[in-house]
């Protein structure tokens, strides 16, 4: 087997995760595999035969000899599981009377005014008032094709765990506040409701909050800035369940 | 183009030219938080558009110099605007370099002059660009980006309209920025390469003005926008942003910003739109003989926008992964086409094909090993050929680690390096097929007919002797004739400094703009 510049490295160490030094280790393996076998020097195997004989085959024999030890991929995009769930591990999209149960989200029996704390996360911008709406989950392409269709009702508080644009980008103006369980006050989603003036929460953690269930969001609690993620201060603002409703 | 030779002095600007990137691309990636999208896989196709840049940028960078040098197309650009290219160019494909590295595919001394080059154009497009503040990126000037010079900028400022929060301006154009940042997400496949902002430019002593380009709407490169982009009348837009008791304190080498306190409407006190492209004089009026004529241009491009949306939406929400791989790895990837435009030599085979080097690694891009392996390159900067001994505190963690590998001075000695990945080979996409349509200043064009008008065109500030005419010149020469010529091209289409030429200051354009 020949040996690789890289082989010999003072202060590298392998990568931090597994799947990512396994499939690193793999390649290197494949190299050195294949430059024995080319006989030549590096000079001209890098970028000569190397284009040759390092070939896409290769990089599917890898995914597969990982596949075989039944290891399955975590999935991020939709389409992954979806076009090949013998390689993804179930994304739970789709998993029915589903909700968010963060083992870190603070609860409390309902005060005096009858609420429920059931989360908290980071506001976006801050209100004038709390937000009083009723929860919706938004969390794959279908239901927002249904939103798309069937439209969205007046007090829909979105909950998403998507942080990105895209996701429910034609209908996202339509929501009367979103919460996300992901991303910050930077990410994509909330520079979006920000531009559009939407209350937001990112990075919510919660627990029993039902589709249907009328939630209150205290939104005109401080924004959360740069300056406290970068100093790690928290400065989580919280969410009520007011009453559960079985419509689902 | 220039004339790069392998020595010790080039080696140390080539390294220091890396080392500038690699302390931003942490900073950059830790505080501006990960991408992520149920559509796209973000990560993955990041990695992907990172090989692609690594195989085609020596190759496609050295086909525009032929027509055009790289500091001119920064002339070019200072003119009409152009995509985010500061952090992009060089990281993309420096972090490409780095995968290679860390897979054994490639040593840190292998495609040298490819570096070496790919660095240098990036210098002299970016001193170019930068030149009316003398840095090289926003970080260099503590992240601010004063691009535009003071003849743009003084029509920028005396055309504004003024509008305040609840008015019916303050709206349109409140709800024409949302939907067109939404939108350019989509466009770029979740990643922020339509939106890019720059300045702050002083208006008053409460009062900035941020520059916003919105580049790549209508039907264009991306095949995604064929039909999707055709109701679209401008490819690129431009609101300028006056605002008021609110200051930008930072705005980084991705066009993203901040500000003291958090920008919100109540902030935007003026406002105007624009169009610019390569085909154009500078920065064209949108909308703006009036105030009603500017609120209902707004309104009408936002109902357009937003079914463009719907309709992008529904045809993404349906694309196979490799084909979402394909786009998002070609928005990134082709954040250099601009200068192929710039100089006319655009190839749709050149820019929106995977290149077959790139593709054989395809089958290793599944969402968690594109995560992980992304987050340990740009966020954990834990890869192997990222660590350094531990005297090492690398700026902003102080761990012993770098983001990007130097070349090693000892190739001088021992000659042990490899000039080149070679030339261009063939690419492949999963895409449906580009029309041959592409949205201009100067209507919709073929490529064939579109190179060629822009090798033809050159702004008239751009030609002799306005290309050197710079703000210290301005200075000292506002009152010739010759300055008024140069602040006459932008104020062309001015409605309030039509012909009033070099000699105005700030608070003149202001009085002009109070008895409007």
């Amino acid at each position: 087997m020949a040996k690789l510049f890289v082989d010999t490295d003072k202060y590298g160490y392998q990568s931090d995760f597994p799947i990512v030094e396994a499939y690193n280790a793999a390649v290197k393996d494949l190299v050195r595999e294949r430059f024995a076998q080319s006989g030549q020097d590096w000079k001209d195997f890098v970028f000569g035969t190397e284009y040759e004989t390092i070939t896409k085959a290769d990089m599917e024999a890898i995914e597969a000899r990982l596949l075989a030890y039944g290891y399955r991929f975590e999935p991020s995009a939709m389409s992954s599981p979806r076009e090949r769930p013998e390689a993804y591990k179930d994304s739970g999209l789709y998993a029915e009377d589903f909700s968010f149960e963060h083992p870190e989200a603070p609860t409390a029996p309902a005060d005096a005014d009858g609420r429920e704390l059931r989360g908290c996360g980071d506001n976006v911008v801050t209100h004038r008032e709390n937000l009083v709406g009723t929860a919706r989950y938004v969390r794959t392409t279908d239901k927002v094709l249904e939103c798309l269709t069937q439209g969205v009702a007046d007090d829909t508080i979105a909950i998403v765990d998507d942080s990105g644009g895209t996701l429910t980008a034609p209908v996202l103006e339509k929501f009367h506040g979103v919460l996300c369980a992901g991303g910050t006050t930077r990410s994509h989603l909330a520079i979006l409701t920000r531009e559009y003036n939407i209350p937001c929460f990112m990075n919510v953690r919660l627990a029993g909050i039902k589709d249907g269930d009328r939630i209150e969001v205290e939104v005109s609690a401080r924004g959360k800035t740069a300056e406290d993620y970068e100093q790690g201060r928290d400065a989580s603002a919280r969410v009520w369940r007011l009453s559960r409703t079985d419509a689902g | 183009m220039s004339d790069i030779k392998l020595t010790y002095a080039q080696l140390l600007e080539t390294n220091n030219l890396i080392q500038q990137n690699a302390d931003e691309t942490y900073w950059l990636c830790a505080t501006r938080t990960v991408q992520e999208s149920k559509i796209f896989p973000v990560s993955a196709y990041i990695l992907f558009s990172y090989l692609n840049c690594f195989y085609r940028y020596p190759s496609l960078l050295k086909k525009i110099e032929e027509a055009m040098p790289a500091e001119e197309i920064g002339d070019r650009a200072r003119q009409s605007g152009i995509k985010i290219v500061a952090w992009t160019i060089p990281c993309f494909y420096l972090l490409g370099r780095e995968m290679l590295i860390n897979w054994g595919v490639i040593k840190p001394t292998d495609a040298v002059h490819d570096v070496m080059y790919v660095m240098d154009f990036w210098k002299r497009f970016q001193l170019s660009w930068h030149r009316n503040n003398g840095n090289i990126t926003n970080r260099q000037a503590d992240h601010r980006g004063q691009i535009y010079a003071e003849q743009k900028l003084q029509v920028f400022h005396a055309d504004a309209f003024e509008c305040r929060e609840g008015d019916e301006l303050h709206t349109a154009a409140q709800a024409f920025m949302a939907t067109i940042a939404q939108y350019g997400f989509l466009v770029s496949c979740e990643s922020r390469l339509t939106i890019h902002n720059h300045g702050p430019y002083k208006i008053a002593d409460n009062r900035e003005m941020l520059v916003r380009e919105f580049r790549e709407l209508a039907e264009y490169d991306y095949p995604w926008l064929d039909g999707v982009g055709r109701d679209i009348p401008y490819n690129n837009l431009t609101v300028t942003m006056i605002i008021e008791d609110c200051h930008i304190n930072l705005l980084d080498d991705w066009g993203s910003f901040e500000s003291e306190p958090e920008l919100r409407a109540e902030h935007i006190k003026a406002v105007g739109l624009y169009s610019a492209d390569n085909l154009s004089e500078g920065h064209v009026p949108v909308g703006m003989g009036s105030r009603e004529e500017l609120t209902e241009t707004f309104n009408d491009l936002t109902e357009r926008i937003k079914v463009a949306t719907t309709r992008l939406w529904e045809e993404m929400a349906g694309w196979t992964r490799d084909q979402q791989l394909d786009a998002g790895a070609l928005v990134y990837f082709g954040v250099g086409k601009e200068f192929a435009h710039i100089a006319g030599v655009y190839d749709e085979e050149d820019w929106m094909r995977i290149d077959e080097r790139a593709e054989r690694f395809r089958p290793l891009l599944n969402d968690e090993y594109g995560n992980l392996f992304l987050g340990e390159l740009v966020g954990y900067i834990s890869c192997p050929s990222q660590r350094m001994h531990e005297y090492t505190m690398m700026m902003h963690t102080g761990q012993p680690r770098r983001a990007l590998s130097y070349f090693p001075y000892s190739m001088l000695n021992d000659g042990d390096y490899t000039e080149s990945v070679g030339g261009m080979r063939p690419g492949v996409t999963n895409l449906p097929a580009k029309n041959d349509r592409y949205r201009t200043s100067q209507g919709v064009l073929t490529q064939e007919e579109y190179n060629r008008r822009s090798r033809e065109f050159v702004p008239r500030s751009c030609q002799e002797p306005f290309r050197f005419l710079c703000a210290d010149w301005v200075k000292y020469h506002y009152d010739t004739p010759l300055a008024d010529e140069l602040f006459g091209f932008e104020q062309a289409n001015s409605r309030l400094l039509k012909g009033k030429g070099a000699g105005l200051s700030r608070a003149d354009v202001e009085a002009l703009r109070n008895k409007d």
